[in-house]
């Protein structure tokens, strides 16, 4: 089956005011399955949204190739990008429109005639518990159902992979949930994503494979659990939460990721 | 190409539309405030006057003039302060540039409909100019699609200025040092033989003495001056693709 997403030795570099280009991803490969969710971790500067860039083809890649579902993203970038959908770290919500009508204009640009953009519009916004905000502007809305509707977005064009940059920053515990199982659904339904997130339980949950990513460079790329049992072994994990108040839970993926990145790092955790 | 531009354009066509009072107020307001304020306030005290050996009324001259002047103000403050606004605040070149529209793409709508804006406002001016008798209908009509490239040559400076500008207060500089003094000494308000001759020949290669002199030439049937028009059609031919590679090195990493 084609892969939803192949990057191969990626390298990106910034230019700086001053000195030497920064390398930001330093010839990282990986690829994604058709149904597979694949996580990016690693601390903040490590290279994850600028990855997730040149994969949207948005910043060109200094060498390396990546292609979504065969379409090579910097030769042919209207062609990969149709089937892509994108959920920014930043809000870029269409503030001057309400839901339904941005939904409406986004479908647009990848050509959805507006029956079906909005019939697959209103079918989301009742998914994602949207349904009854749908004529109201976005900045009308709370923080977390801001960030629900960018990522119900995404979704909008039945697109082959999703890049999902932290998507549940600022969702309660319900909203969390609900994106959660979207994400599954869209999984389930041969979707691939592309996920970055800080929270660990999330990546855990959703991800099939999670790649360590660390100065620019994949530290390790296997399945959660193989993480773990990998770097921390299967035994449960004494843990001081507070002074005097000791917690005996079994290991996850923090604990991976605080070795991986803090010991490579230099540094103890 | 030309199907992406168009989607985005009507993005920006239907925002005006959804805030069409607005739109309008702000489109057509102003132009109208300058034509009867100077062509019909500073007209009744200065009856006629010698523009390139042609004896004009001075309300025509300034009516001419104010449709240069809409063009400058329309589609530069849109592109300098609504493309700021929309590259820094609203992320919308940034969110629409991951679909299958790429990022020029994009950016040649903004100069578009920042044109177009302009080109409403133009129409305004032309309307009235032409039913008061002082411009011919005919040299009206054939201007619009000049009206539009004067517009996208103002646009793409806005954008310019919005690629530059690390705050949206620095796109002040540029407006009080060059639009507001382009504003004044272009031609709108009195000839510029007017003024010393070096001076004056600076002034014809400023973007708005071509744009000033193509307007009354359509509209009053006046001499063209070759120089200031050949210098706003390089200031257009240079500054829509600088504008456009300025916003993308702004933006792409």
């Amino acid at each position: 089956m084609e892969k939803a997403l192949n990057v191969r030795h990626l390298v990106k570099e910034y230019k700086m005011p001053k000195g030497p280009a920064f390398r930001a991803v330093n010839d990282i490969s990986f690829e994604i399955n058709q149904g597979e969710c694949f996580g990016l971790l690693g601390p903040n500067g490590a290279g994850k949204s600028t990855t997730m860039h040149c994969v949207t083809g948005f910043y060109p890649a200094n060498s390396g190739s990546i292609e979504i579902m065969g379409r090579d993203v910097s030769q042919d970038p209207k062609s990969a990008r149709q089937q892509l959908g994108v959920c920014h770290q930043e809000e870029t919500l269409d503030n001057d429109f309400s839901l339904i009508q941005q939904l409406e204009s986004y479908a647009g640009y990848f050509g959805f005639a507006k029956e079906k953009a909005l019939s697959r519009g209103w079918e989301l916004l009742e998914r994602f518990e949207l349904k009854d905000r749908a004529h109201q502007l976005s900045e009308h809305l709370s923080g977390g159902m801001r960030r629900k509707f960018q990522v119900l977005r995404a979704m909008l064009t039945e697109p082959k992979l999703v890049i999902l940059d932290e998507p549940s920053t600022g969702l309660d515990p319900e909203a969390r949930r609900t994106l959660w199982n979207e994400i599954n659904l869209f999984k389930s339904n041969g979707g691939a994503i592309l996920l970055s997130t800080h929270y660990m339980d999330e990546a855990q949950r959703l991800c099939d494979r999670v790649a360590i990513i660390s100065k620019g460079k994949i530290m390790d790329c296997r399945s959660p659990q193989e993480l773990i049992a990998h770097y921390i072994g299967l035994d449960p994990i004494e843990e001081e939460i507070r002074p005097g108040y000791k917690l005996t839970r079994p290991p996850n993926l923090e604990d991976v990721y605080l070795k991986v990145t803090g010991q490579r790092l230099g540094g103890s955790v | 190409m030309l199907h992406s531009i168009f989607r985005v354009w009507k993005r920006y066509y239907d925002v005006f539309r959804k805030n069409l009072v607005y739109g309008v107020v702000t489109t057509f307001v102003e132009p109208l405030l300058y034509l009867f304020a100077f062509g019909y306030g500073l007209g009744s005290l200065i009856p006629t006057l010698d523009y390139m050996g042609v004896t004009l009324e001075y309300r025509a001259f300034i009516f001419a003039g104010i449709v240069g002047q809409t063009a400058l103000f329309i589609a530069f403050f849109e592109g300098a302060y609504g493309g700021f606004i929309r590259m820094y605040y609203q992320r919308v070149f940034q969110a629409i540039a991951v679909t299958p529209v790429t990022l020029t793409e994009v950016l040649w709508a903004e100069i578009l409909w920042d044109a177009t804006r302009a080109t409403f406002g133009i129409f305004a001016v032309l309307l009235i100019g032409s039913i008061v008798g002082d411009f011919s209908i005919s040299g009206a009509i054939a201007y619009l699609p000049i009206a539009f490239l004067s517009s996208m040559l103002f646009a793409s400076l806005g954008v310019f200025v919005a690629s530059k500008a690390k705050t949206i207060e620095e796109i002040g500089y540029p407006q009080y040092l060059f639009i507001f003094p382009m504003f004044l000494f272009c031609g709108v308000f009195f000839p510029i033989e007017r003024l010393p001759e070096t001076v004056g020949f600076v002034v014809k290669l400023l973007p708005l003495t071509g744009v000033a002199v193509t307007a009354r030439s359509f509209l009053l049937k006046t001499p063209v001056d070759w120089l200031s028009v050949s210098a706003s059609i390089v200031w257009l031919v240079v500054f829509v693709p600088l504008s456009i590679s300025s916003m993308k090195k702004r933006l792409v990493k």
